[in-house]
């Protein structure tokens, strides 16, 4: 074992993780804080639809409600994020800043390498998951809630294994490619998927066993938070670990090394051909260096593609899903308590309006606009800075204002791209499924969900301008939205301090309820000015400042 | 009389407790080619990066062609070419794209020029610069500072990774640019290729401008190592007592020494009573020379 591989991975990682695990941990102590005032009986009147998405047990009490709400949705999606992002870095990153060349210089073989980045993968979720587990025993301590009957422990196992799965995936595509960014892209759009599929494909009468061809099935499908683990599901997650495995290393070991991170694009062979080439030249030649901002916006085309294609597909599919559910569903429209409407940035779910809120434009959307958006603003000055290149750019007669504002236009571009993605998604999906929705407020929160996500785009920008440091960049945006996000979620439930949500930007977003009542300009325009007051501070942060020739 | 080319003032940097630069005074005149020489982490690119304005000077002030380096940044970067120490350029762009890139940013090349640099430093321009070699990302980057035909040329370390062939067109390029008036800013550790074609030489060390010379008064500086090899052992006192010769170390059949007097006395002493087998001579690294300074007071 490389015992120095294993600890620097470690070393640049754990901070992520003791702070994803952090937060989620008062996530959950905030979340049953507010459980504990609220009436929680107009949670037995749940559809399975919502309860099974956000992984809430049957018949559960405040415990099993604040676990199943933070931990098993928010908290699963997080530490698994975090796995792919360590999965994917593994072999393809290291690649790419031609540090592996480095280590395999030393006596060591390629086995070696994988095997200590997979261990260093384990630990790290046993980090994770640790703190998730431990905040998860010490937060009804705190409160003095009685949470009997609840394993937490339990519903811990299933994410620590559910996280490794996507984290192995990743690193298995990333082993076998070379390539960052598919690596962590298509394992992103295989959760994302799977995370859909499986809470609401067991709804679906006659599509009940297609569920299990989605791995997120088996981390929830066995209600761990009520029945313990189901070490079932876990040998078959933990199957997919070892061949995921067992791709990475005869991946990395099958083929030849990448020097640089420069593959050959479709764009590089259709320049290359004779026929294509005058048009291809102009457009992945002349045109895409015309100006920085259509440079800045040409470089993350991978990732675009990605997440505005899963937003597309996801609403595309959302309206023909909602026409296939049950009956009883759409009967218990009358039901629902008021306090329901304002869970999650949730619907009502009997509605199409709410169904597409709860399902896409809740959790899925700002989050495809925000890795659209966080990942420019991030990169778009400190990304510059640790590759060494903003000195050379900074030394043409362009202002650094300039700079900063044209990398931010690229940023708006991208979000608005995803916002497009969005709204064709759920236009056509909603027709496909023969609702009735309103075109225009389809429109009008499909244009909300790019603005709520280049805020913290926005917010990536104004940090990477401030310290130029990629990591800082990435992670305070990401956190606060997270914060943020459930911050609304939760005040909003309770009529007594339902007011402090306005202090969360997501209460902009759907706190007006767009899909029904269309677009509320003035929270619209609130959004704008703190993207372009942040914009704005940009400009004057990275003005002041020594541009940085590190990351 | 015209601004000098570039011109400091008291120029300094500090990083915290950490001296990068301190109060430093140069003035280089158009038409000159000066070679800024320091060893590795002397202040040399800290230095460079202040009067770019991508850092900022903790005190003192600093002209490019007579405009404030600060207040008129952007004014400056109108008449500049600069080649990083590290250079780095976009992986998935070609050579030309890149090219275009910076040339778009400037309102425009002449692109007859670009070709005619990219032919003398047998530059590929057409590969995506991820794919090229050290060597031949570098002469992108050389095309890229040049292709302007600038009024300064700041280059920091821009020969490493070169092949000699191109090193000397590179020279060439740097003499012709002087001799239309324009001015060549060269920063270096390696004193041989200053020596070739600079006029000044400004040495740096911990951040201090130790000394600014001619290069032929510091040729006369520079002491040289020399390695003699005999067949059978010999002595040190054989060697010590010749004018030039100092530090003399004797292994067995093997002797060096730094030595800056006239080779004939030396040759003579090694031949008279010994049978020399062979002989090397090194230039004396930059250390030395800054010891001789030392040496001498001049720092």
């Amino acid at each position: 074992m490389l015992a120095s591989v294993l600890t620097k991975t470690i070393r640049d990682r754990w901070l992520g993780y003791v702070i994803g695990g952090g937060t989620l941990a008062l996530l959950l102590l905030m979340g049953m804080a507010v459980y504990q005032d609220i009436d929680i009986s107009f949670y037995n009147e749940l559809p399975d639809a919502y309860r099974s998405l956000v992984g809430i047990p049957e018949n559960a009490d405040i415990g099993g409600l604040a676990y199943g709400a933070i931990y098993a949705s928010y908290g699963a999606l997080t530490l698994a994020g975090l796995g792919i992002s360590a999965g994917s870095a593994a072999v393809a990153r290291e690649e790419r800043f031609g540090t592996l060349g480095i280590l395999l210089g030393n006596p060591r073989s390629r086995t070696h390498i994988v095997a200590s980045k997979a261990a260093s993968m384990v630990l790290l979720t046993t980090l994770g998951a640790g703190i998730l587990w431990g905040g998860g025993l010490l937060a009804p301590m705190v409160l003095g809630v009685d949470v009997g009957g609840v394993d937490v422990g339990a519903l811990v196992i299933h994410m620590f294994f559910n996280t490794l799965f996507y984290g192995f995936l990743a690193m298995a595509i990333g082993a076998w490619t070379g390539k960052t960014v598919l690596a962590s892209g298509a394992t992103v759009a295989v959760m994302v998927v799977s995370f859909i599929a499986a809470g609401l494909l067991p709804l679906v009468s006659g599509y009940e066993d297609v569920a299990r061809a989605f791995p997120w099935y088996y981390f929830q499908s066995g209600e761990p938070i009520i029945n313990g683990v189901s070490w079932a599901d876990m040998v078959v997650l933990g199957a997919g670990i070892a061949v995921f495995a067992g791709v990475a290393l005869v991946g990395v070991n099958r083929r030849d090394l990448r020097n640089q991170a420069v593959g050959v694009t479709l764009i590089d062979r259709l320049r290359a051909n004779p026929m294509t080439r005058n048009v291809f030249d102009r457009l992945a030649g002349s045109t895409r260096v015309s100006r920085v901002w259509v440079k800045t916006a040409s470089e993350q085309q991978g990732l675009l593609v990605v997440t505005a294609g899963v937003m597309l597909s996801m609403g595309l599919l959302i309206g023909p899903m909602y026409s296939l559910l049950d009956e009883p569903l759409i009967d218990l429209a009358d039901q629902f308590p008021e306090t329901m409407l304002a869970l999650f940035g949730g619907g009502d779910m009997s509605t199409p309006e709410g169904f597409y809120q709860v399902e896409t434009y809740g959790l899925m959307a700002p989050i495809a606009v925000m890795v659209a958006t966080i990942a420019i603003g991030a990169r778009a000055l400190a990304g510059e800075e640790a590759a060494h290149t903003m000195d050379l750019l900074l030394t043409n007669p362009i202002r650094r204002s300039v700079v900063v504002l044209e990398k931010a236009a690229a940023l708006v571009l991208h979000g608005a791209a995803v916002g497009v993605g969005i709204f064709i998604g759920v236009a056509l999906g909603a027709t496909l499924g023969g609702l009735d929705m309103s075109v225009s407020n389809i429109a009008a929160t499909s244009t909300l969900a790019p603005l709520i996500g280049i805020l913290f785009g926005a917010l990536a920008l104004a940090v990477s301008a401030a310290t130029g440091r990629i990591k800082a960049a990435v992670w305070i945006p990401a956190g606060l939205a997270l914060v943020f996000h459930v911050m609304n979620a939760l005040l909003s439930i309770n009529a007594g301090i339902a007011g402090w949500a306005k202090l969360s930007p997501f209460y902009y977003y759907l706190g007006s309820d767009p899909l029904l009542n269309g677009m509320p300009w003035g929270h619209a325009a609130l959004l704008v000015a703190l993207s372009a007051g942040l914009i704005a501070g940009s400009v004057v942060l990275f003005e002041r400042r020594d541009v940085r020739q590190t990351g | 009389m015209a601004d000098p080319a570039i011109k400091t003032e008291k120029l300094t940097k500090h990083y915290g407790d950490v001296k990068a630069l301190v109060d430093l005074d140069l003035s280089i005149e158009p038409g000159e080619i000066f070679g800024f020489l320091g060893p590795n982490g002397a202040g040399k690119t800290t230095m460079i990066r202040t009067i770019l304005d991508l850092i900022r000077p903790s005190s003192g002030r600093a002209w490019i062609l007579g405009l404030d380096t600060h207040e008129q940044s952007v004014e400056i970067r109108r008449h500049i070419g600069y080649v990083p120490g590290d250079l780095a350029l976009y992986p998935s762009l070609t050579g030309r794209d890149t090219l275009t890139y910076f040339a778009n940013l400037r309102g425009g090349v002449d692109w007859d020029y670009v070709d005619e640099l990219a032919g003398r430093l047998d530059a590929d321009l057409s590969k995506k610069v991820g794919d090229l070699s050290s060597g031949n990302r570098q002469k992108v980057g050389l095309i890229q500072a040049f292709m302007n035909r600038p009024r300064v040329l700041i280059m920091d370390e821009p020969s490493s990774g070169l092949d000699p062939l191109v090193q000397r067109e590179f020279q060439a390029m740097m003499r012709e640019v002087a001799a239309e008036g324009r001015t060549v800013f060269l920063s270096s550790h390696t004193l041989s290729e200053v020596q070739r074609v600079a006029d000044r030489v400004g040495i740096i060390r911990h951040g201090v401008l130790i000394a600014v010379e001619g290069v032929a008064s510091l040729r006369s500086k520079a002491i040289r190592t020399v390695s003699l090899f005999f067949e059978g052992p010999v002595e040190s006192s054989v060697f010590e007592a010749i004018p030039g010769v100092r530090d003399v170390v004797v292994e067995d059949h093997h002797v060096t020494m730094s030595f800056d007097g006239q080779m004939e006395m030396l040759l003579k002493a090694a031949t008279e009573r010994h049978h020399l087998v062979d002989i090397a001579t090194d230039e004396a690294d930059l250390e030395e020379i800054f010891l001789t300074y030392y040496r001498d007071g001049a720092g």
